[in-house]
């Protein structure tokens, strides 16, 4: 038992590389870069099932919203994907006039959307009328 | 003996009838239910919704000296395997078009034309009508930018029993006068399912 032990510390220590991420904007995924003592062959398994159980899923980072020169506001959506699987998702943007009031749009509807497993993602949505002053996002299971 | 199977039929009526599926529905809006091989109103929508968002935000539809563009719609082929009248997707990015501010449909001419546009021009003999109402020669507006498409299909083989179907939107707008592309963009919707469904 004592042995088996004093393998797998071995297997994690030898398993682990030295990857150090060169550069933020550069994503390197995991099994293309070098392992890592949280990601090598011994214990991604155990890692992926913590994951799992934890019920790690997709966060939004950042929105941020400009106009473009045709005078239309363009949102900005940035995430992770904590989980290690990829997660498919829709999302629909609803646009809001200066009174907060629905513009009503055929750009409105469902956009299918996908991240793999422990990845950041993005998306840019337009609105299609220069009324647009704000927006509401709601987001759900791609079927 | 007749009346027990009387009764066995009628039990046998009653359970078939309430085995019919029911007719539902459909939440246009939130629509739950499960994606077909060939192309439904979701993937039309879809497919408006990104390419208006693609044209637009483009900024290819901004006229430097202001005001708006002249557009008129040119042909969009269908070379799917299914019927499809292509004023489903057209009449969605027509309509975004407009709303947007930065275009005029034109009903003139096109495949979005409109006969009577020409109709009511040949009644400038006609002693019926009083020739004030009557649309003058030369007040039609030529259009800047026409909107041109296609919509193709591609079946292959994915496994034994799977196939696998992508469907191409294709739309492109040029300026009618030096013929030059302003924009074009593509929206793939693919699926894979049974070989046994039948895509058109």
């Amino acid at each position: 038992m004592k042995r088996l032990g004093l393998i797998l510390t071995m297997l994690i220590v030898l398993g682990c590389g030295s990857y150090e991420p060169h550069d933020e904007r550069i994503h390197m995924r995991e099994q293309i870069r070098s392992d890592t003592i949280e990601s090598n062959i011994v214990t991604r398994p155990i890692a992926h099932a913590f994951s799992d159980l934890a019920g790690e899923g997709l966060e939004i980072t950042n929105a941020i919203t400009r106009r473009n020169d045709a005078g239309l506001l363009v949102l900005h959506v940035e995430g992770y994907n904590k989980s290690y699987r990829t997660k498919r998702f829709r999302y629909r943007v609803e646009w809001l006039d200066e009174s907060g009031f629905l513009i009503d749009t055929k750009t409105t509807v469902w956009l299918p959307m996908s991240a793999m497993g422990r990845s950041p993602f993005s998306f840019n949505v337009v609105a299609p009328r220069p009324e647009a002053v704000d927006f509401r996002m709601d987001t759900r299971k791609w079927e | 003996m007749k009346e027990t199977i009387l009764n066995l039929v009628m039990v046998v009526g009653f359970l078939a009838a309430g085995c019919a599926q029911e007719t539902k529905n459909i939440d246009l809006m939130h629509d739950e239910g499960k994606p077909v091989m060939a192309l439904d109103y979701r993937d039309f929508d879809r497919a408006a919704s990104e390419l208006v968002q693609s044209m637009l935000g483009s900024g290819a539809l901004k006229k430097e000296e202001g005001g708006r563009y002249v557009v008129a719609t040119g042909r969009i082929v269908n070379d799917t395997m299914q019927r499809i009248d292509t004023d489903q997707l057209m009449a969605k990015i027509e309509t975004e078009m407009l709303n947007s501010g930065q275009a005029i449909m034109t009903s003139a001419v096109g495949s979005g034309a409109d006969k009577l546009v020409h109709e009511t021009r040949e009644l400038r003999d006609s002693e019926e009508f009083d020739p004030n109402t009557v649309a003058k020669r030369r007040t039609l507006i030529a259009p800047e930018l026409s909107i041109s498409g296609k919509i193709f299909q591609r079946n292959i083989r994915y496994d034994r029993g799977r196939q696998q179907v992508e469907y191409y939107f294709q739309l492109k707008l040029s300026d009618v006068k030096s013929g030059l592309r302003f924009w074009q963009d593509e929206v793939i919707v693919g699926k894979r399912g049974s070989s046994k469904s039948v895509a058109w």
